[in-house]
């Protein structure tokens, strides 16, 4: 952590003495290892660990963490590590699915309403400034509860409140770019505009999405937690970290390490996720700067 | 004095603001109220059930004088429109749980939504700004290094989660203010922290950066080798320079405050909007629904056109009316 807060001080000398763009390139290799190596590990540990997620023992309730159950056992005797790594599993996979969905279809809005001619532009605009005027949460709330609570309803809950963000991004980068020398100069050397928009807009498109879409994964992470926690999302006796702080919530005097080790995970994911996302905008930043 | 043409210009642009906003106001409606039409389950059961709860089943006929009553059987626009000219008017419905006027239920709720809101907003403004003004005093230092991982920590943190520790400490273990509940300023303490920590978070960082960009202005250089002193400089010419951003993210923070909302007065069993909300939407009381969903949106709506608004006020160089025609400092209007 004090590498990713030493960060922003250095980044001036950082800038001076290297590429960024070949230090972005490295370091969003180095990102996706990193989310496969946890995705990894979280997968290896829960299949080494000798406990179910959703598997009771009655005679060891209640446990505090013990060499057996390393962070202890649950009101039904349940394994809180073991849940713990299945849990993430959702809460970070459905995180990751929402996200994704979420700027597949902002995206294709932001693109078409860039591209497709001024009616299009103020009819899709003004649908997503519409979306856009509910908070978040208040609205994935209210969709969830209507449609009935469970993993599938918060899921569509949460993407359809989460795609206006990239809408708007894409939307405003791709008519800023429209109007920049290497389009026009494309555009007048009779490229079709499809070609355009993959080979000239995307891709500089691309960096300033992937850190709004890390940003959005944590959000999202904090979003589906909280969901479950308030009985709203994924639903006992499914593991999610939310769901199992809710659970514990009501053993908090007896058995609080049923509140603090869920809690712990939340944060420590959002937390990393977030610093990543920072040091991908600083280096995007001064990739930007050296562009121009 | 303003030319005819500018005039022009800025009713133009004031007419086609508006329009912008009417435009949302609709789709906004239109959003809220597809939801609840399209939510699954039979509204007139809903309705009969809100009535008379003891009864155990309804005969059809019933629940067919419900629709009648409630219009139920019309097409989705006429039961749309109807709602919407209602609306309006101020007329809101009545709830069906109590079966008292939704407005009344709201403004019974406000005040404690709004008592929690302003503590927490004060004290996490006044902890932020404490914290940001005090780091960009020298960038670097362990203080300014302190305060961004608190800012960090602070992000990442899940608020239910900061609830639930507080209550831990302050309620089971230590005993000094009680954890759920509403009624003394005792049991505002806690809750109101717990939001305060996030504005807290997420202002010391923005405000922290906002200062550092101003103080690395030119000028500034200028005012301190003419020997204007440092307190001079930040209080007339940094805090002057960072407040048009700052406020704008305050402005933002305070409609996500309206989610934090939800979920701090669920984790503290406190009433409020955010509870009525979550209530009515698991026991499907429509009009609380719509009311409060909208009510919310409007707010969001709102305060963006202020901040928008106050932006030009505080700086002229930006101008909403007309954005082409932005007027540079030491050109003439």
């Amino acid at each position: 952590m004090t590498v990713q807060a030493d960060a922003g001080f250095l980044e001036e000398a950082d800038a001076q003495k290297s590429n960024p763009e070949i230090d972005l390139k490295r370091f969003l290799v180095r990102l996706g290892f990193s989310v496969v190596i946890l995705l990894v590990v979280l997968a290896v540990g829960f299949l080494l660990s000798p406990y179910a997620p959703n598997e009771p023992n009655f005679l060891d309730r209640l446990s505090p963490p013990t060499t057996n159950h390393w962070l202890g056992t649950d009101q039904l005797g349940r394994d809180v590590a073991t849940r713990l790594l299945y849990g993430g599993v959702w809460s970070i996979g459905l995180a990751f699915l929402i996200t994704s969905v979420g700027a597949i279809v902002g995206t294709a809005v932001g693109l078409a309403a860039g591209h497709f001619g001024r009616a299009a532009d103020v009819t899709l605009m003004r649908v997503t400034d519409s979306f856009f005027a509910f908070p978040e949460l208040i609205a994935a709330v209210t969709i969830a509860g209507l449609l009935g609570p469970s993993t599938t309803n918060m899921v569509l809950a949460l993407i359809l409140v989460g795609w206006m963000k990239f809408a708007r991004l894409v939307r405003s980068l791709s008519v800023d770019l429209a109007h920049r020398d290497f389009v026009v100069q494309a555009r007048l050397n009779g490229l079709p505009s499809r070609r355009i928009l993959w080979r000239h807009i995307l891709p500089n498109i691309g960096p300033s999405l992937v850190v709004l879409w890390t940003n959005a994964w944590s959000r999202s992470i904090l979003s589906i937690s909280g969901l479950s926690f308030l009985g709203f999302g994924v639903q006992p006796p499914n593991a999610e970290w939310g769901a199992m702080l809710l659970d514990g919530k009501a053993y908090m005097q007896t058995a609080p390490h049923l509140m603090i080790f869920p809690g712990l995970a939340i944060l420590l994911t959002v937390l990393s996720i977030n610093l990543t996302g920072d040091r991908l905008r600083d280096l995007i930043g001064s990739n930007e700067l050296s562009a121009d | 004095m303003l030319s005819r043409s500018q005039v022009f210009t800025f009713i133009l642009a004031f007419s086609r603001r508006l329009s912008g906003l009417l435009c949302v106001l609709f789709g906004v409606s239109l959003i809220t109220f597809t939801m609840t039409y399209f939510a699954p389950g039979d509204k007139a059961s809903a309705i009969a059930h809100a009535r008379y709860p003891d009864a155990q089943g309804f005969p059809p006929e019933i629940l067919e004088g419900i629709r009648e009553e409630f219009s139920l059987n019309e097409p989705f626009f006429v039961q749309f429109f109807q709602w919407l000219s209602r609306f309006t008017q101020g007329d809101f419905g009545k709830s069906f749980a109590s079966n008292t006027p939704v407005w009344d239920i709201f403004v019974a709720n406000a005040a404690e939504t709004f008592s929690l809101t302003a503590t927490a907003l004060v004290i996490g403004l006044v902890f932020a700004f404490g914290l940001s003004s005090i780091a960009v005093w020298r960038p670097g230092s362990l203080f300014d290094r302190i305060s961004v991982a608190l800012a960090s920590i602070g992000a990442a943190m899940p608020n239910y989660w900061l609830g639930l520790l507080l209550i831990l400490l302050f309620a089971a273990h230590l005993n000094w203010l009680p954890a759920y509940g509403t009624g003394s300023p005792s049991h505002l303490v806690l809750p109101a922290l717990t939001l305060a920590f996030w504005i807290t978070a997420s202002q010391t960082r923005l405000l922290r950066a906002f200062f550092l960009e101003a103080k690395a202005a030119p000028y500034i250089e200028t005012l301190r080798l003419r020997g204007v002193s440092e307190a001079e400089i930040f209080r007339r010419h940094i805090l002057r320079h960072a407040a048009v951003p700052a406020l704008t993210m305050i402005g933002l923070d305070i409609a996500s405050l309206l989610e934090g909302t939800v979920v701090v007065e669920l984790t503290f069993a406190r009433g409020g909007i955010g509870s009525l909300l979550a209530g009515s939407v698991l026991s499907r009381d429509y009009p609380m629904i719509l009311f409060l969903v909208l009510f919310s949106a409007v707010v969001y709506v709102f305060i963006n056109s202020m901040i928008e608004i106050l932006q030009e006020i505080m700086d002229p160089r930006i101008s909403i009316w007309s954005p082409q025609e932005a007027v540079l400092p030491g050109e003439d209007r």
